[in-house]
């Protein structure tokens, strides 16, 4: 005799039941290429990104989210805010809750933004924004009621160019994150990134760089809408190689072939006969 | 001959214990079953859009969000590739849902290849209510701040006291009072209650038990549906009603809303679900109301036992153990009545209820109609956090779950259909030829060749008969 017996612990985890958790990172630096090119940019992609997260809480009564703004000196949420919700009438045909979110975010945005005073322009701190996710993701999931799946993952907006010398910060990130199961998913608005590249494969997120600003909302609704387990049934862009160079710790360069000290594996682009890291 | 079939007609217990299941529409079920111009007119309005926009399926959420901004038809092949290859079956379902719901038609493109085009209606709607524009929602005209505010905690007490109260009423325990005529009416009307033969007086019925052993938000629907279906006799419009109701799910807890504007109709509508404790408000001419816990996403009944994310939300109390004692943290009347039902109670403290699921009780609440898979879901809906704690995906001990489900499989050893004896065949090469076309039809249930009998289903008896006439007279 054959009985289905067990077809009830299979449905148990279905993606109906399942929570989703996105955080959010504009990269708000005005020295940013694009953005010392045009500002107005910063509006176009903050209203993109919003309705992205209006368009991410619509998709289920449970979805939760969180918006950063990453900055050269700090990161700082913007949703949920610090403090008590603002107290949100309906305006228009709007939904309440996309209401206080729009609202809410341009708030707190516009609060970071004048609290910047210098004019010296320095490269935005997005590991750190990562690692502040990260903790805000682990907050949730300490407090969450037990038996509750959460699906979290980090989607990071960004036109930053590339740099080596958050290395050690973001492969530390990475694999936190990896270890977390959260996943990162990155949008490149203006260079390639190839270190927020490696940081996708390492934890099986989606990388974009999108050809043009404009049409930010529609790449975004595309590609980093479905959450991670409804991805495998959709055809998205393939995976492209990704550079795996390492950052030497000498001089914070990416470096094809180095040196490595057979001790503590640290990598430098010169011979040197100590190693600096481990002496 | 042996043409004198007959009629064994077997009662047909199982077909009528399968109708007589509580049977539980989600929100596409029931629009699916609406006219197309009462849908039109539904998709008028922005909460609708968006509560039908989460009930799609998963897909079906990416697709329509795709073409949201899309102003002309795309190629069906072109959508047909969003999905990988091995998904097609899900795809094939996913537009017929999307169909159904009129959400999105068949339209021709320019070079003439099918294509779709979304509702135009449903999507400026949907647009508004992500993006905004438009009028606001009948129920958010501006309002001064209430000086005697309802925080969250006042309005779940309300609101689980006034349902607890329907519930109270269905089991027939001590309070009669505080319910209405219309709320009983509703419960007949369901088929929930019935009248009782002798006095008159409404009495529980099967589809009642299996109502009781929801989980409240796929109670509250259910409820609402059936509401729903007597509305119009009560002059009510139908559609204003829904809308109201999604607009009203879609509110925040804890706040206040306006009556301003409000029809009539609505009015009185307001005034039932207030009864029903979904809001709540301090006079019936208050001018204001505060939407409660119940009223809230009510369309997500169907992933039922879904855990939200908020603290205040109710807690479970039942725990299992492997030796099938079952431990109850509770002082209510109604959940230690509904335990009973299921399982075998030992002792009672003031907080707590002690019972053994046996055989015995699990097969009286069969017996009573009730289904393994409602028991388990009882259990699974109201489990004490302390057994979901850690990382086992079985909560519930696995063993008695199965024992569970043998003991209503024990039950179901036999099939019954309806049938038609053929027998006493003269010759083996009648019956053969006999059961060849029986079989070829699909309408033989068994046969016996040693015996020369055999049972043919209702519906294929004419033909079969007609066959037979055919060949005893070729002979």
């Amino acid at each position: 005799m054959n009985f289905e017996l067990s077809s009830d612990r299979v449905t148990e985890t279905s993606p109906l039941d399942e929570t989703s958790l996105l955080v959010i990172i504009l990269d708000t630096n005005p020295g940013q290429r694009i953005l010392r090119e045009n500002p107005h940019i910063l509006t176009q992609c903050t209203d993109s990104v919003i309705a992205f997260a209006n368009a991410h809480l619509m998709q289920k009564a449970q979805n939760k989210l969180a918006i950063m703004a990453c900055h050269s000196k700090i990161s700082e949420f913007v949703y949920p805010g610090p403090g008590k919700p603002l107290d949100i009438r309906q305006v228009d045909g709007q939904y309440e809750v996309f209401t206080l979110v729009e609202k809410t975010v341009k708030q707190n945005l516009m609060k970071v933004l004048t609290s910047e005073t210098s004019t010296v322009y320095t490269e935005s701190l997005l590991a750190g924004a990562i690692a502040m996710a990260l903790c805000y993701i682990a907050r949730i999931l300490r407090t969450k009621t037990p038996g509750l799946k959460i699906n979290s993952r980090i989607l990071t907006v960004t036109g930053s160019s590339d740099s080596a010398s958050q290395y050690m910060n973001y492969m530390n990130v990475f694999f936190t994150a990896q270890k977390q199961s959260v996943v990162i998913d990155v949008c490149a608005l203006d260079q390639h990134l190839s270190l927020l590249q490696q940081g996708c494969d390492i934890t099986s997120g989606l990388y974009l760089r999108i050809p043009q600003i404009q049409g930010l909302l529609q790449y975004l609704l595309w590609v980093f809408l479905p959450e991670p387990p409804v991805r495998q049934k959709l055809v998205l862009p393939p995976p492209v190689k990704v550079d795996y160079r390492a950052a030497c710790f000498c001089h914070r360069e990416l470096i094809d072939v180095g040196y490595v000290c057979s001790v503590c594996l640290s990598i430098f682009c010169k011979f040197s006969p100590i190693c600096t890291t481990c002496q | 001959m042996a043409d004198n079939g007959i009629g064994t007609s077997h009662q047909a217990n199982t077909a009528l214990i399968q109708a007589s299941n509580l049977e539980c529409k989600n929100l596409y079920d029931y629009l699916r079953t609406r006219p197309s111009t009462l849908l039109d007119r539904l998709y008028n309005h922005p909460a609708i859009c968006l509560a039908v926009y989460r009930e799609l399926p998963e897909i079906a959420r990416q697709y329509v969000i795709r073409i949201l901004f899309v102003e002309q038809p795309v190629p069906q092949a072109v959508v047909a590739s969003w999905c990988h290859q091995s998904y097609s079956k899900e795809h094939s379902h996913v537009c017929q849902v999307l169909s159904d719901l009129f959400v999105w038609h068949e339209a021709p493109i320019p070079g003439g290849l099918p294509g779709w085009i979304l509702n135009s209606t449903f999507k400026r709607n949907l647009k508004t209510a992500l993006l905004g524009g438009g009028k606001p929602w009948s129920m958010s005209s501006a309002l001064e701040a209430d000086n005697k505010a309802r925080d969250v905690s006042f309005l779940d007490g309300y609101s689980a006291e006034r349902w607890e109260c329907v519930l109270h009423y269905m089991v027939g325990s001590q309070q009669q009072e505080g319910i209405s005529a219309d709320a009983v009416r509703i419960l007949l009307h369901a088929g929930l209650m019935k009248r009782d033969e002798d006095d008159g007086s409404p009495v529980i019925t099967r589809q009642g038990f299996q109502f009781l052993l929801l989980d409240r938000q796929a109670q509250v629907w259910h409820f609402l549906l059936q509401y729903l279906d007597t509305v119009e006799q009560r002059g009510l419009d139908l559609a204003e009603c829904l809308t109201f109701l999604f607009q009203l799910s879609f509110s925040t807890l804890g706040k206040d809303y306006s009556t301003e504007g409000m029809s009539q109709g609505l009015l009185i509508f307001l005034q039932h679900l207030r009864e029903f404790g979904l809001v709540y408000q301090r006079k019936r001419k208050a001018g204001r109301f505060y939407p409660t816990r119940l009223a809230l996403n009510i369309t997500c009944s169907q992933n039922k036992g879904v855990p939200v994310l908020e603290e205040d939300a109710p807690k479970g109390y039942i725990i299992v153990e492997t030796n099938y004692r079952v431990y109850a943290y509770t002082d209510s009347n109604l959940q230690v009545a509904l335990l009973g039902l299921f399982t075998e109670l030992l002792y009672r403290f003031p907080n707590v209820v002690v019972g053994i699921i046996t055989r015995e009780s699990v097969r009286q609440a069969l017996r009573g109609g009730i289904t393994a898979e409602q028991i388990i879901g009882y259990l699974k809906q109201h489990i004490h956090s302390q057994m979901l704690s850690g990382d086992n995906k079985n909560a519930l001990p696995p063993t008695v779950l199965d024992q569970i489900k043998l003991w209503e499989l024990e039950r179901n050893r036999l099939i019954y259909s309806e049938g038609v004896l053929y027998s006493q065949f003269l010759s083996q090469a009648d019956f053969n030829a006999l059961k060849q076309y029986a079989q070829q039809t699909g309408c033989l249930i068994w046969s016996n060749k040693e015996k020369r009998t055999m049972v043919v289903n209702k519906t294929g008896h004419d033909d079969v008969k007609k066959f037979w006439k055919r060949y005893s007279k070729g002979n």
